[in-house]
């Protein structure tokens, strides 16, 4: 009988190497275990992205370039959000419901790495969906976009914080039906009452202040400021409360993560 | 308790081990787990036996960081894994009871990245995978999508996911659920050589007598305590002297009125289980052949005593009656 390492215990692995080789193997479990869905997923997002703007034009049939400006930029933001807000928790609450939750978490990566995959697949997602919005835009409206490279850090930002705020829910409630209540209803909250596809002028004050501090409002102020010229305003103030969302909202994933019952 | 020589060889070479002491984990007034204190050796397979709802999936899975004990330790060697979940899920690896999910994976995907994932390196893995699914007699599956699979052939897939890199512990949660016979033999002698390879195994079981051979030494789990612990002959010793008298009832028919001579009985279907004195031997034949002859069982057989027999006296469960 061969006792081969049995005499001693390996040191614990940690550093950049190890958390860099863990996030490329999570990356690649996640796409693999999306394999048959992702292409029909990905198709869904960017034919939601081109109808949000295309059907918002038969609703307006006067549209200006302004209107057209902010109904497009709109729905960039709202293909956006809506995979982390609302795919993200149904995936996980289907590896919940399935009992396989326990074995992905069983696994020896930091925690933090699995994150950083999980926001790296819905970005690839959600981003052609966000490339179809302009494309229609410009195809049907005859958009003229002026994108600057702050397009970067807005659409990152976003990313990252939609997708982790729906992260931190799916995890944190226990009950998966509830966390898919609550991201019903995030989805509510952007569509009707956030100034994600019209000016935040048209709000009642009160509305427009509560806007000003929740993060669909900057979402959609910081992606337009990179998108267009000169609709966006107060864009400095919009990263601030979104960069403050999405350190809150990875500070929130990381506790409810490290959390054990 | 007894040890085996090979046990005590291994023990001898290896400077760690595991221990668990005192573990419990109470949900409000519900007690899972009370006072469980277990010390388990490098290449040594042990058993956590018990009915459904004794407490060892909520055990394990404090082990592997999952759940946070209320009171008491779980250390390897020199690490607190109740401290640091981190270390805890990279020396031990875990095959929950539920299904991989694996339904978009080919089998040798599935394995592949789930050994990269726990550190190994990719030709290593690929190799020693590959090995496991020819163990397995899985071949014929190698590039099969995981929705395609049989639940035996799944389950089959997560053990060699969970041990392609094995842990220093493995902790195997019912392993052998679904698998057919053929391959249930396999996948027995795989877990004895990843005991001689030196990991210490953890199998979560409620069958009994499949663990009787493989295990070296186990403990019996019942209401959240542990109420007996040893080696499988150690822990028969108290039924040393004593037979299983064992009778398949007519359809129908409620449990007979049992001579004095048995000890204590339990029934799974149709099929009553006594224990008997051997002394007692011949008056117990008598009395089932009586049973034949009135119509009220169909058969008997008469054998020795077996850890199933123990287990049924400490818990008052048969193993199937969990199945």
């Amino acid at each position: 009988m061969t006792v081969a390492n049995a005499a001693a215990l390996p040191a614990k692995r940690a550093g950049v190497g190890h958390w860099m080789s863990s996030y490329r193997a999570m990356l690649r479990w996640q796409l693999t275990d999306m394999r048959l869905l992702l292409p029909m997923t990905v198709l869904v997002q960017l034919l939601s992205g081109v109808g949000l703007v295309i059907g918002f034009g038969l609703l307006i049939p006067e549209m200006t370039q302004r209107l057209a400006l902010y109904l497009s930029t709109g729905a960039v933001v709202v293909s956006l959000v809506i995979v982390g807000v609302i795919m993200g928790p149904q995936l996980i609450a289907q590896q919940k419901a399935s009992g396989s939750y326990d074995f992905m978490w069983s696994l020896p990566v930091p925690r933090s790495s699995a994150s950083a995959a999980w926001v790296t697949l819905n970005a690839s997602i959600a981003i052609p969906g966000m490339l179809g919005a302009l494309v229609a835009a410009i195809l049907r409206y005859d958009v003229a976009f002026d994108v600057t490279l702050m397009v970067v850090p807005a659409v990152g930002l976003t990313l990252l914080t939609g997708t982790l705020l729906g992260y931190a829910l799916a995890h944190g409630i226990p009950k998966p039906d509830i966390t898919q209540l609550i991201s019903q209803l995030l989805i509510f909250v952007i569509f009707g009452f956030s100034p994600v596809s019209y000016p935040i002028e048209n709000l009642p004050g009160w509305l427009a202040t509560v806007n000003e501090y929740l993060p669909f409002y900057p979402m959609a102020n910081v992606v337009r400021d990179s998108l267009t010229d000169g609709i966006a305003t107060n864009v400095g103030r919009s990263y601030l409360v979104l960069s403050i969302w999405a350190v809150l909202a990875s500070v929130i994933s990381a506790a409810v993560l490290r959390r054990r019952k | 308790m007894m040890m085996s020589d090979t046990q005590e060889a291994i023990t001898a070479k290896a400077d760690w081990s595991f221990r668990a002491e005192e573990v419990t984990k109470t949900y409000g007034d519900v007690v899972a787990n009370d006072a469980i204190s277990i010390e388990v050796h490098p290449g040594e397979v042990y058993g956590l036996l018990g009915p459904n709802g004794a407490g060892k999936t909520t055990f394990v899975k404090q082990v592997i960081g999952l759940l946070k004990p209320t009171s008491g330790s779980i250390n390897l060697g020199p690490y607190d894994l109740v401290e640091d979940p981190d270390v805890a899920r990279q020396l031990c690896s875990y095959l929950p009871q539920a299904q991989m999910p694996i339904e978009s994976f080919k089998m040798h995907e599935a394995v592949h990245i789930t050994g990269l994932i726990r550190g190994g390196s990719s030709n290593e893995v690929r190799a020693r995978g590959d090995d496991l699914i020819e163990a397995l007699d899985l071949t014929e599956w190698r590039d099969t999508l995981g929705h395609k699979l049989s639940g035996g052939v799944r389950r089959l897939v997560g053990y060699i996911m969970t041990t392609v890199w094995p842990g220093k512990v493995v902790i195997l949660d019912e392993p052998t659920n679904d698998v057919d016979p053929r391959r249930r033999r396999l996948l027995w002698d795989q877990i004895r050589l990843l005991g001689s390879q030196g990991s210490a195994v953890f199998l979560v079981t409620h069958n009994v007598l499949e663990a009787e051979k493989a295990v070296d030494r186990l403990a019996i789990i019942n209401e959240g305590r542990l109420i007996a612990q040893g080696t499988p002959s150690s822990l028969k010793a108290g039924d040393r002297g004593r037979l299983r008298l064992q009778l398949m009832l007519v359809p129908g028919n409620g449990i007979p009125e049992l001579p004095p001579a048995v000890h204590h009985h339990a029934r799974v279907g149709n099929n009553l289980m006594m224990v008997i004195d051997e002394t007692d031997a011949a008056a117990g034949i008598s009395w089932a052949q009586q049973m034949m002859t009135a119509g009220i069982a169909e058969e008997y057989a008469l054998g020795a005593a077996t850890l199933e027999d123990v287990y049924i006296r400490l818990t008052g469960h048969t193993s199937e009656d969990d199945a």
